[in-house]
């Protein structure tokens, strides 16, 4: 397959689609229940969610053109079911454990599992279709982080650097440095791996939710529920502020005063159990 | 000799094997790719498969095959030409060859010209498959009929699912036979996935054609395999209609009398008919009666399991 690359400011370096880290508690803990012939693939769809570079492969493999559905699956216990647990174990083998991701990007791995539990709450209390694909979005939300700071680590040094002198937000040291940030690499990511154009738009716009053309709701609950899981401090970003909330995103979910009480209840209960 | 070029890959921890490999056809004709381990290679097998793997028994951290075992139990990678290099032939004497599904083997010291020309056969052979529905590649009619008349001949239990889908010709012809081909994909999917990793015994899954799928398993397990089909299917058909249509849940198409009509999300009927005691004497006995089984499960517009009652 032909692979493009994306060219960032920084020295021109390019970052490359290759192999990307996982986390090794929860590849050993898939792996124990897909040995178990007994397990069912909603237990292993759940253990696979909660780590976004596994769901991302996962994803990535069943929306490839070999399995002749590009971009029509977005839930991970679907694509279990289409892969099997053959393909499953072959993708977790091949997938080689990165210990440095922990260290590259300290507090992204609990954020990104806020942001998916805070997702798939504000999509069930504003009524949506399918939470857990909302849960997907808010899981892979930040994974742009994740690509560069472990293919460019140089490159994430100066943002954290300017992070810290400037203090700017995660998002504005990545637009200096790279000249581009997160969101774009989420957009470059998602179009290789022939995600569903609802994730596309989710991870690309969830800074500028107004601008998903295609499916504007996942876009906003992911950008509100990156908004919630700064706000609790749960994990962190990249940086200690609060990412700015687009107050139209409330008007077009149709949150109202009493509703917003009733969905900050909900999530902080949903982050207690975290 | 070889019309367009071809990629294979090797999986070899041994330089001499990739040496050797390398110098049986020039690059213009033959691209190899080398994996010193198997590990390597199973990311790159799984998404871009080659046109013929060539893997070493001897890999250091799998057994070569176990690899082979992996890309023919998988109804999109079985196509895959597989050749194992071995130190010896006995390691393949006892193993149930039928199952393994490998093409050929080589054994060491290589002789240089047949070595190569085995590996080529090996890769025409395959190309020349043509049981398989060209679409999912599992097995075709030919296979089906094998199989079946094969069990009845041999006194064998089993209960044979016959399996089609509830409006796929108004999806089709509202989307167009790309979009039914992608539900065809899918539905094989469901289905393999459905049958296999939970079923002990026999277990078997063909594709007739268009929409009609067949599969076998064992009697006592036939029920548990119709739902887990059932409820992955509905579970995952709403993703390949388009989002205005999944949220009214109905289509707007056009009937056999080409008028405009609503019509309901795509389901399932599946019909089974049982071979028990030897009662079937021939496949064209339970295609008959799977045939009258299936009017059964067409009233019902939901997804839905018809059994034989017949005893």
């Amino acid at each position: 397959m032909p692979e493009t690359d994306l060219r960032t400011e920084y020295q021109g370096r390019l970052l490359a689609v290759k192999e990307l880290p996982s986390l090794p508690a929860v590849l050993e803990e898939v792996n124990a229940l897909v040995e178990n012939p007994n397990s069912s693939t909603e237990q292993i769809s759940k253990v696979i969610a909660k780590d976004q570079v596994l769901s991302a492969k996962v994803l990535k493999m069943v929306n490839s053109p070999i399995y002749g559905f590009p971009g029509r699956i977005s839930s991970i216990q679907h694509a279990l079911v289409l892969l099997g647990f053959n393909v499953i174990r072959g993708i977790i083998i091949s997938t080689t454990v990165f210990d440095a991701m922990n260290t590259a990007m300290v507090g992204l791995w609990e954020h990104s599992q806020g942001c998916a539990i805070a997702s798939s709450t504000v999509a069930r209390v504003i009524g949506c279709k399918d939470p857990e694909e909302y849960a997907v979005a808010g899981l892979l939300h930040d994974i742009g982080k994740v690509v560069v700071a472990v293919q460019m680590p140089e490159a994430k040094q100066s943002i954290d650097e300017l992070v810290r002198q400037e203090d700017l937000r995660y998002i504005q040291a990545e637009q200096r440095v790279l000249g581009f940030a997160h969101d774009r690499v989420n957009l470059w990511m998602c179009n290789h791996w022939n995600l569903p154009p609802n994730l596309k738009e989710a991870l690309a716009y969830h800074h500028k939710p107004m601008s998903a053309s295609l499916y504007p709701k996942m876009a906003q609950v992911v950008h509100l529920a990156d908004f919630l899981t700064r706000l609790y401090e749960v994990g962190s970003g990249g940086d200690d502020q609060v990412s700015a909330l687009d107050p139209q995103v409330l008007r077009a979910l149709g949150i109202t005063a009493g509703a917003w009480e009733e969905l900050l209840r909900q999530v902080e209960e949903a982050f207690a159990e975290l | 000799m070889m019309g367009r070029s071809r990629h294979f890959f090797v999986l070899t921890p041994h330089e001499d094997l990739r040496q050797t490999v390398l110098g049986w056809w020039p690059a213009t004709e033959v691209r190899w790719t080398v994996f010193p381990s198997g590990r390597q290679a199973l990311e790159e097998l799984l998404a871009a498969p080659p046109d013929l793997v060539l893997v070493d028994a001897r890999l250091p951290d799998m057994s070569g095959f176990e690899v082979v075992r992996l890309i023919k139990s998988e109804n999109v990678y079985r196509q895959v030409p597989v050749v194992v290099v071995v130190d010896d032939a006995g390691c393949l004497q006892g193993r149930d060859l039928a199952a393994l599904e490998l093409d050929d083997f080589l054994v060491r010291p290589l002789r240089p010209v047949e070595s190569a020309v085995r590996v080529l056969l090996a890769y025409h052979r395959a190309a020349r498959e043509l049981d398989a529905n060209p679409l999912t590649k599992l097995p075709g009619n030919t296979s089906i009929i094998h199989r079946i008349q094969d069990l009845i001949e041999r006194r064998e239990d089993f209960a044979l699912g016959y399996v089609d889908l509830d409006f796929f010709k108004a999806f089709n012809d509202a989307y167009g036979f790309a979009r039914g081909d992608e539900v065809l994909l899918m539905t094989a999917r469901v289905l393999v996935n459905s049958v296999r990793g939970y079923v002990q015994g026999i277990q078997f899954v063909g594709h007739v054609g268009g929409d009609d799928f067949v599969f076998i398993v064992p009697e006592a397990e036939v029920e548990g395999v119709c739902q887990r089909i059932i409820a992955h299917f509905d579970a995952i058909v709403p993703s390949f209609y388009d989002p205005e249509d999944r949220e009214r849940g109905t289509l707007l198409s056009v009937d056999r009398q080409g008028r405009q009509q609503e019509f309901p999300i795509m389901a399932i009927s599946i019909a089974v008919v049982f071979n028990r005691g030897g009662q079937l004497q021939h496949f064209g006995d339970a295609s008959a009666r799977a045939m009258e089984l299936k009017k059964l499960a067409k009233k019902n517009p939901r997804s839905t399991y018809v059994l034989d009652q017949r005893s």
